[in-house]
């Protein structure tokens, strides 16, 4: 997030495109109502009526992947009524004429008919939005996880830099990350191109920096992504720490056929999973109860977590099984604590240059923090970017990697709900959330339930040319016509046999949220 | 014997301090995040008790903690004989600094659970506790006890009620563990004065006035026993209702719960008592998905109706205790004082 969460709440519009947040990211759904009880306005974009869209003062229900041409639209809007705000874009941002000439040629007719949304609400939101003095961006997975999902954010980028909503407090671009740590994995480069805080692996200084604090030869070329590696590929052998991938990652069908190949399938995690179950060896982790170290939130909030008990069991921290699994593989590794490693971190990761254990005392500190002294930085790009000045870039429509045709006449969505995490290797482990939620459900719409002879209740057979599961139907004007939803959370519903393997060529980053499928009424489900 | 104490605010430690050689000492303590909680008290001279500012949970999690093992039970190796272990322990405890919308909570607790059918996990930590509360001078941003009838200060209930005079407090025994605890400690305790009598009198007064809400239930309440609450204000609460149940859990009256059995090894398990909140749709969901309770429209209906409605109906009093902590802890925005505003703020026709 360029800004921080609790800034939502003083926005005077709130545009939330690609997020499920009530049920995703509840405290800052919080903020969010916060700040409409005090007056704000709500626009979001979301191919189904979630909760939040149901509170919205516009509901952009765009097509699935339709987000560009939307966004392109909003701005023409705003290039059209004169709400650029010609003060930032000519001090802060460059190549404007580019983006301005693209949007000239803009089609607005034809955008309407891709997005499906109608003018008026594109105006509407359009208006809304540039009126607002500080007005804020959230998105999530739903830009994201689209072949054109780095378009999708640069769009997002464009449409705050031509309204100058960046870079001041109360406004930004904030990308709601999910998994608690998964901000502070990526800051830590368990990414394949970068080292610690972002550091590019193709920059031989950088290369050069790490190799001389760590005395080895590093690599040259970037690593591998996830799909990369259980998608077929070169690797033959695999430590895969706290991921199901089994269950999570796209085209399960490929997935399963290359783990179960590999010559060596190590698993660490704290419960059996259905990856765990084909690894040849596990390793029993300790939770957050039992270990030290440190957790980075959406907002680039460092804070502490403390160990509360010991390992239970045969357990043992993350940080212990490296520094055991180094030892064995040649390369001592010696941190009497987590706070030792901390120290290596700031010494080699400018960003996280002033996060010692010392100072993170109660709410943490966020990044950047340069040195011992500096206080965190509440909200990003104060004075200039980071590359200098913002600089825009036209993005055009992609269409999704498959759309639907006769065959395959469904757009299926694929996401989360309010009481599970993911693959619930832990939601499910919980009683009152098994009681909330116990069994996957496929949202349908009333019209195309009745076309297909569904009720709620019965049992379908879901299929897309790359798998088939059988899942209980959920009648609901949630989705639209056309649309299906349903969530990863349950194995014995396992969705990603059906999602593509397609991904954005540049983050690389699969299409989870749309493919093509078709269903049929399962008559009698024993 | 006198009817009333003081005890000087320089004897309070002391005083606590030989508590403790008995009893577990708990009491709201203020951490490093500037959170205070009823914590139990290891060391007085290193814990910093704090009377300042309001607890952000009650102590319901003592009497009535959110995981509870009921029993163990072990089976032999082809699961036919079963033997069972009742867990049902508790230490001796004092908890000192009660605020009374707390102390009135758990005298509706023990309505709940003492009443009718005697639960014995809360009977056993019932009976080994004992309660001295502190009324409140100044009530806190979100305080509305006065209108719930269960403060600023209380006429009875408590073992012992402390009332704060400046160097001083103001001590009276309630029921007979306090006089007892009184005669126990008579070293601390000099009887009241007519002039401590008058200067609490006279911060019980000013209490009364030094509401910042003016929250009034009384009203609400007359509104849902005629049962003109318009079908707009449930959906509205229920639309903003984010589900996380955090009212139900930080409320000090809420004692729902869950059972569950829990396996330990293929021969062990436990049996577990959790809480549970109204506001979950699992509350009352049936076989076959359905639920008799529309979630979309009414999702909060049932527990505003149960504080402010059925229990004046059942047992003559709200059991809302006023003391605002659902509040701040709702997500939605969807707490008790919106809902009793917004109910009094409609129309009369």
């Amino acid at each position: 997030m360029t800004n921080s969460i609790n800034e939502i709440e003083n926005a005077q519009a709130i545009l939330v495109s690609g997020s499920n947040t009530v049920k995703t990211h509840p405290q800052v759904a919080r903020r969010i109502f916060d700040a409409v009880d005090k007056g704000a306005s709500l626009i979001v974009i979301d191919p189904r009526r979630s909760p939040l869209a149901r509170h919205a003062h516009v509901h952009l229900d765009i097509r699935p992947g339709t987000d560009i041409p939307l966004l392109n639209g909003m701005m023409r809007v705003i290039l059209d009524e004169n709400l650029v705000d010609d003060a930032f874009v000519e001090m802060r941002t460059e190549n404007f004429i580019a983006l301005r000439d693209m949007l000239f040629r803009l089609d607005m007719d034809e955008i309407v008919t891709i997005t499906g949304v109608p003018l008026e609400k594109i105006t509407k939101a359009a208006r809304l939005y540039a009126r607002a003095h500080n007005a804020v961006t959230c998105y999530c997975l739903g830009m994201t996880q689209h072949v054109c999902g780095t378009d999708n954010v640069q769009s997002v980028a464009n449409l705050a830099m031509l309204t100058g909503n960046v870079e001041k407090e109360n406004t930004g671009v904030d990308p709601l990350r999910g998994h608690n740590n998964v901000q502070g994995a990526c800051d830590m480069g368990a990414l394949p191109a970068v080292y610690t805080g972002y550091q590019p692996v193709s920059d031989p200084e950088v290369r050069k920096k790490f190799a001389e604090a760590w005395q080895v030869d590093l690599p040259e070329e970037p690593g591998l992504t996830v799909t990369d590696m259980t998608h077929g590929g070169p690797v033959r052998g695999m430590l895969i720490v706290g991921e199901n991938p089994m269950l999570s990652d796209p085209t399960l069908g490929m997935v399963k056929d290359t783990l179960e190949h590999l010559d060596f399938l190590a698993v660490s995690d704290i419960f059996m999973t259905e990856t765990a179950a084909i690894a040849d060896v596990v390793f029993p982790a300790a939770s957050f109860a039992e270990k030290d170290g440190t957790y980075t939130n959406t907002e680039r909030r460092v804070q502490r977590v403390r160990k509360a008990i010991e390992p239970l069991g045969e357990c043992r921290s993350d940080q212990d099984m490296v520094i055991a699994l180094s030892q064995r593989m040649g390369y001592p590794m010696s941190y009497e604590s987590s706070a030792e490693v901390m120290e290596e971190i700031a010494l080699l990761t400018p960003i996280y240059g002033g996060i010692y254990y010392d100072r993170l005392k109660s709410w943490g500190l966020q990044w950047p923090c340069w040195d011992r002294t500096h206080p965190g930085t509440q909200y990003l790009h104060k004075y200039n970017f980071a590359r200098g000045r913002g600089h825009f870039v036209p993005t055009h429509h992609q269409p999704p990697s498959e759309p639907t045709d006769e065959e395959y006449p469904f757009s299926l969505i694929t996401g989360r709900s309010y009481h599970h995490f993911h693959t619930g290797t832990m939601s499910r482990k919980t009683p009152v959330f098994n009681r909330e939620n116990r069994e996957a459900l496929l949202e349908i719409h009333p019209q195309d339930a009745e076309a297909n002879g569904i009720r709620s209740g019965d049992m379908v057979k879901l299929q897309s040319r790359r798998g088939e599961i059988i899942i209980k139907a959920s009648v609901t004007k949630t989705v639209s016509p056309g649309s299906l939803f349903t969530t990863f959370h349950f194995a014995e519903s396992p969705v990603n046999y059906l999602t593509v393997p397609s991904k954005d060529p540049q983050a690389k980053c699969p299409e989870f949220k749309i493919c093509a499928a078709r269903l049929e009424k399962i008559e009698h489900h024993a | 014997m006198p009817e009333n104490y003081i005890l000087k605010k320089d004897h309070l430690k002391s005083f606590l301090r030989k508590l403790q050689k008995d009893h577990r000492l708990v009491a709201p303590v203020k951490n490093e995040y500037g959170d205070t909680l009823f914590s139990v008290v290891d060391s007085l001279d290193t814990t910093d008790i704090d009377l300042e500012n309001q607890a952000q949970a009650s102590v319901k999690s003592y009497l009535f903690p959110q995981q509870e093992t009921l029993f163990t039970y072990k089976t032999d190796e082809e699961g036919k004989q079963y033997t069972f272990e009742e867990q049902n322990r508790f230490e001796p405890t004092v908890f000192f600094g009660l605020r009374s919308c707390d102390l009135s909570a758990i005298l509706y607790m023990d309505v709940i659970f003492l009443k009718e059918n005697k639960d014995p996990y809360y009977q056993k930590k019932r009976e080994n506790s004992i309660l001295i509360g502190l009324g409140c001078n100044q009530p806190f941003d979100n305080c509305f006890c006065r209108s719930t009838r269960s403060g600023p200060f209380l006429e009875f209930g408590f073992d012992l009620q402390f009332t704060d005079l400046g160097d001083r407090f103001y001590v009276e025994p309630g029921r007979a563990k306090g006089e007892a605890l009184v005669k126990q400690w008579q070293q601390f305790f000099f009887p009241a004065t007519q002039d401590d009598d008058k200067a609490r009198y006279q911060a019980t007064l000013e209490a009364h006035g030094n509401f910042k809400q003016q929250v009034l239930a009384p009203v609400a309440i007359g509104r849902l026993q005629e049962g003109r609450v318009p079908e707009e204000i449930w959906q509205h609460f229920s639309a903003r209702c984010q589900d996380c149940a955090g009212c139900a859990y930080i409320c000090p009256t809420c004692t729902c719960y869950n059972m569950t059995d829990r396996t330990i090894s293929a021969t062990e398990g436990e049996r577990l008592r959790t809480w549970d909140a109204c506001t979950f749709a699992g509350f009352t969901g049936m076989a076959g998905g359905h639920n008799p309770v529309d979630m979309e429209k009414h999702r909060i209906r049932r527990r505003f109706m149960h504080k402010l409605l059925h229990d004046v109906n059942r047992h003559g009093r709200p059991s809302c205790v006023g003391c605002g902590r659902c509040v701040d802890m709702c997500f939605g925005g969807v707490d008790i004082i919106k809902f009793i505003n917004m109910v009094n703020s409609e129309s009369e026709d």
